[in-house]
């Protein structure tokens, strides 16, 4: 037997309490002078036994109610045929339901999306219980615990429709603990509704354990029950907006769009998609091939205005809510890059390789030295290029945050040795060519970073490259070329919303022929891009990202008429001046779904079945059994009453004694 | 008849004994007494009460020949007339320290000094002889019994010098009385008979075989009839040192299953030897009491004509 309120148990002492009243009472008898002495001693002889049994009785009894008392108030649990006979409903049923886009999918079996077929089965399912238990329900966009009235309302809440939030199904279980402690739940049901994506359930994160180890350290019995909808049903396509650039020509300006387009079906078809800019609709018939597609599209946008909005749609098709994706615009993005060096002849290469360009021209990037690195402002730049000792202390921290929050720091070696680490990574030997050797780079990463094939499918002589004298790179990180020995020559490593490259050579004629710039240049230049996302991360957001004090302001739907919730859905949103576009996380977009089996494996030690499993009578829930115990300390009072009832036929005696 | 002298005391109201007197104090048994009384004798005696006829026998006295009876049937026959005769009370007083019991209402041994004085009066007052014998006690008291009405206030004294002592001794001392007085009379004794039940009726047996009418006075505190007590009590035995404590409610049953017993035992024993029984529990006023008593007497016929 467990208890919900273990600590009253330490008021168990208390069962004493009817024995010391009881001798506390002997003690303070009166005396009282006695004639009739030979009657009270005959009386004491004979009533002795059965009287002193009696009275055993009834301290026994005042004992057993005052535990059962304190047992009752301690919320006991049982499990076996007690619980099941005494408490066959679980006290609470929490319903974390996953409504993110993927459930948006069409089910399997047909009838409708997996979310709605979700919502169909739970309903029924919590049916039986809607008298019986608390029906608490968590969805992944707000995370709030919800009390739902009875099963039928968990189809016609707001919350329970569809969403663009992703979902954190190890944070969902947080919150369901967290409800399950504050309200002192008892015995108590998890009903997990998901399709089992791999994003969603993060089976790597280190939260699952400590969840685990926490629901089940809980004094109520906590089950878990599956309802898994990892089977797809028809083919689908998604879309997600993957750069975005605003480019003035003369006097027209034009929009410079990437979509990423993801499908399951990798044949080659033509499909009409549907672009809009600031309301302005028009049809695009492209072909797609393959399974993934960049697809570029460059549209006019009004060169007067300093900013609006456009989307980009697929067709219907399997999943209704991936096919959209949102994208606002500001004024000409305008890059800006710092290039720290202590090394002039470095220095000139990289400022001129990282340029930007405004109205007036190129302008090379700005330039400080490592003594002035700490006083240098990059933080509203998109690139840090590093050509120094690597950085230490509080210039550390201010790299890591710039990184972090998404710029892009590209780290190339000094002439000296640098034992300095940053993030785990940084500089090993010098290595020189012998004679006429040079350091060829013979494969690299094609497909996508900064020596990707350009957009029209054109390699980048990065095989031309050569190099004299190159640094070995320390630590852990992708390698995205390397040289033919398959030493690495450019690695890459994310922090944060930002990246960290290190480059293996300079760009001085001693060290290699980066200096002939077909190779620096577009390491740098899409570094510049890409880390250039960071300037308008406010702008164009992942659905539940919206930071605390954003969530309180109030927006105004901007993209459609149908009324939708910044927090949960995705479009675009104004609120003033700012305009917001939403999208559904990139987490969403991942393909891979785990096994039920890996999904129930998660859950360690803690009971959990799968949907389909009916319940096993063995494996009931353990139940409260207040109500047992209560009912047994009103039985024990009452015999106690009994028992401290004078017979009836004494006062007959009484009577009869005193009759003359 | 001459009123008993008597100087005021404590333990007679003088109120109450005059309302009393119009009901004299009957014996249920003929008595035999030294003078004549107005009480049955079983000789036959002057009185106007006709008893019998019996043949002649040479010697009667020929005065008390039925002359008629001879004119009709010409046998002789004398006719026998009843003797009236006194009466002597001789009553007894359990002073032993169980009398000593205080209850709600009164002292047991200060009500059973007031009846005692009651009836003294009562008695002396109609022309019969009282006595008193207070067993046990601090004194031993045995006054004989005497019609002299300056007697009572030697009862009244003695009564009023008895203090509770002791163990009861009253089986030893009614044997003792039933062997000392010689000729029938009227025994009255007045205690608690917190005694051997045995001994006790065999001194009533005995008293009725010296052809003594005998009149029982059990006196009983409710407290001792009722038991109630709502938290445990140490009792203290009031003629030993003895003490115990307990709880009332638990032994209750058994204690008045006891009393019972031991009352309906001596109320038996009492009807199988002819004695007068009455239960008195102390809050019950004293005029009642011997208003009753001294009325039941009346009406009642003497069980056997001995």
């Amino acid at each position: 037997m467990t208890f919900l309120q273990p600590s009253i148990l330490w008021a168990l002492p208390l069962i004493l309490l009817p024995v010391i009243i009881h001798l506390l009472n002997r003690l303070r008898h009166r005396p009282r002078a006695w004639a009739a002495m030979q009657f009270l001693l005959a009386a004491n002889r004979s009533s002795t036994s059965h009287a002193r049994l009696r009275q055993w009785l009834i301290l026994l009894f005042r004992t057993l109610a005052v535990l059962a008392l304190i047992l009752f108030v301690a919320r006991p649990l049982s499990g076996g045929w007690l619980g099941w006979a005494l408490s066959p409903a679980p006290d609470a049923i929490v319903i974390l339901l996953d409504r993110s886009p993927s459930m948006e999918a069409d089910s399997a079996t047909g009838d409708g999306t997996k979310r709605e077929q979700a919502l169909k089965l739970l309903a029924g399912a919590a049916r039986q219980f809607e008298d019986s238990s608390h029906l608490i329900l968590i969805e992944n966009a707000l995370r709030e615990p919800q009390q739902i009235a009875g099963a039928d309302a968990l189809g016609r809440l707001s919350t329970t429709g569809p969403s663009d939030a992703a979902a954190d199904i190890p944070a969902m279980l947080q919150t369901a603990f967290q409800w399950l402690v504050d309200n002192q739940a008892g015995a108590s049901e998890i009903w997990i509704a998901s399709d089992l994506q791999a994003s969603n359930w993060r089976p790597e994160d280190d939260r699952w354990a400590s969840m685990i180890a926490q629901l089940d350290a809980l004094p109520q019995p906590v089950r878990v029950r599956l309802l898994a909808f990892n089977e797809n049903g028809s083919a689908n396509a998604m879309v997600s907006l993957s750069e975005l650039t605003r480019r003035t020509k003369g006097s027209a300006a034009e929009l410079d769009l990437a979509f990423d387009i993801r499908r399951d079906d990798s044949s080659s078809e033509t499909v009409p998609v549907t672009v809009s800019v600031d309301g302005k609709t028009s049809q695009v018939e492209t072909l797609l091939e393959g399974q993934s597609v960049r697809w570029r599209q460059r549209v006019d946008a009004p060169s007067d205005s300093t900013g609006g909005w456009g989307s980009v749609s697929l067709p219907d098709d399997g999943n209704g809510s991936d096919n959209t994706a949102y994208f606002v615009y500001g004024s000409d993005t305008a890059f800006a890059a710092t290039v720290v060096s202590s090394d002039d002849r470095n220095a000139r290469f990289l400022r001129f390789a990282a340029s930007t360009r405004d109205k007036e021209g190129f302008v090379p990037a700005k330039l400080a030295s490592p003594n002035e690195a700490a006083s240098a402002v990059w933080e509203s730049d998109s690139l840090l290029v590093w050509q120094a000792p690597l950085p230490k202390g509080d210039v550390a921290d201010r790299v890591r945050t710039f990184v972090e929050e998404g710029g892009v720091a590209v780290f190339f070696p000094t002439a000296d040795d640098d034992a300095v680490q940053f993030q785990g990574m940084g500089w090993g030997a010098l290595d020189a060519a012998d004679g006429e050797d040079v350091f060829g780079i013979s494969i690299w990463e094609e497909n996508e970073g900064p020596l990707a094939n350009t957009d029209e499918g054109l390699r980048l002589p990065v095989d031309e490259f050569a190099a004299i004298q190159r640094r070995r790179i320390k630590g852990g990180s992708a390698v995205l070329a390397a040289f033919e020995d398959e030493t690495p020559f450019l690695t890459r490593r994310s922090l944060g919303r930002g990246r960290i490259y290190f480059c293996g050579s300079l760009p001085t004629p001693e060290w290699s022929s980066l200096g002939d710039g077909f190779v620096l240049v577009p390491i740098l230049r899409r570094a510049l891009a890409e880390g250039g996302r960071r300037l308008n991360r406010d702008s164009i957001l992942a659905c539940g990202e919206l930071n605390a004090v954003d969530r309180t302001k109030p927006w105004t739907l901007v993209d459609s008429d149908q009324p939708k919730d910044i927090l949960s859905q995705a479009g675009v949103y104004r609120h003033g001046d700012r305009l917001v576009a939403v999208n559904r996380p990139e987490s969403e977009n991942e393909p891979t779904v785990m096994e039920a089996d890996t999904a129930t494996g998660l859950f360690g030690e803690l009971p959990v079945r799968l949907w389909e499993e009916t319940g096993q009578r063995e494996d009931r829930l353990q139940g409260e059994i207040w109500r047992l115990i209560l009912c047994a300390m009103l039985v024990f009072l009452m015999i106690e009453a009994v028992l401290i009832l004078p017979a009836t036929e004494t006062s007959e005696l009484a009577k009869e004694a005193a009759r003359t | 008849m001459a009123s008993p002298d008597s100087k005021s005391s404590p333990l007679l109201d003088p109120e109450m004994v005059a309302r009393l007197t119009s009901q004299p104090l009957v014996a249920r048994f003929p008595m035999v007494g030294s003078v004549s009384g107005q009480h049955k004798s079983p000789h036959r005696g002057s009185s106007v009460e006709f008893a019998e006829y019996r043949e002649y026998v040479p010697g009667d006295d020929l005065r008390r020949l039925d002359w008629r009876v001879f004119a009709r049937s010409d046998r002789f026959y004398i006719k026998e007339f009843e003797a009236d005769t006194n009466l002597r009370c001789h009553l007894v007083v359990d002073c032993s320290a169980s009398m000593n019991f205080v209850g709600e209402h009164a002292n047991r041994l200060e009500y059973a000094k007031r009846l005692a004085a009651a009836l003294a009066y009562i008695t002396i007052q109609q022309g019969d002889a009282a006595g008193i014998n207070c067993v046990g006690g601090a004194k031993s008291i045995d006054l004989p019994a005497r019609r002299n009405p300056a007697h009572f206030q030697l009862i009244l004294d003695s009564l009023e010098a008895a203090k509770p002592k002791g163990e009861t001794k009253l089986p030893s001392v009614l044997h003792e009385l039933a062997e000392k007085v010689r000729r029938r009379a009227l025994v009255i004794v007045i205690s608690d008979f917190f005694c051997d039940i045995d001994e006790l009726l065999s001194c009533f047996q005995h008293l009725r075989f010296q052809k003594h009418d005998l009149a029982v006075f059990q006196l009983l505190d409710p407290v001792e009839l009722d038991f109630q007590f709502d938290r445990p009590v140490r009792f203290n035995d009031l003629e030993s040192s003895f003490s115990l404590v307990t709880e009332p409610a638990m032994i209750r049953e058994q204690y008045l299953t006891e009393l019972h017993k031991f009352l309906n035992r001596l109320r038996e024993g009492c009807h199988e030897f002819g004695a007068d029984y009455r239960r008195v529990t102390l809050d019950q006023p004293l005029e009642k009491t011997l208003s009753d008593f001294l009325l039941e007497r009346a009406r009642t016929t003497a069980v056997s004509p001995v």
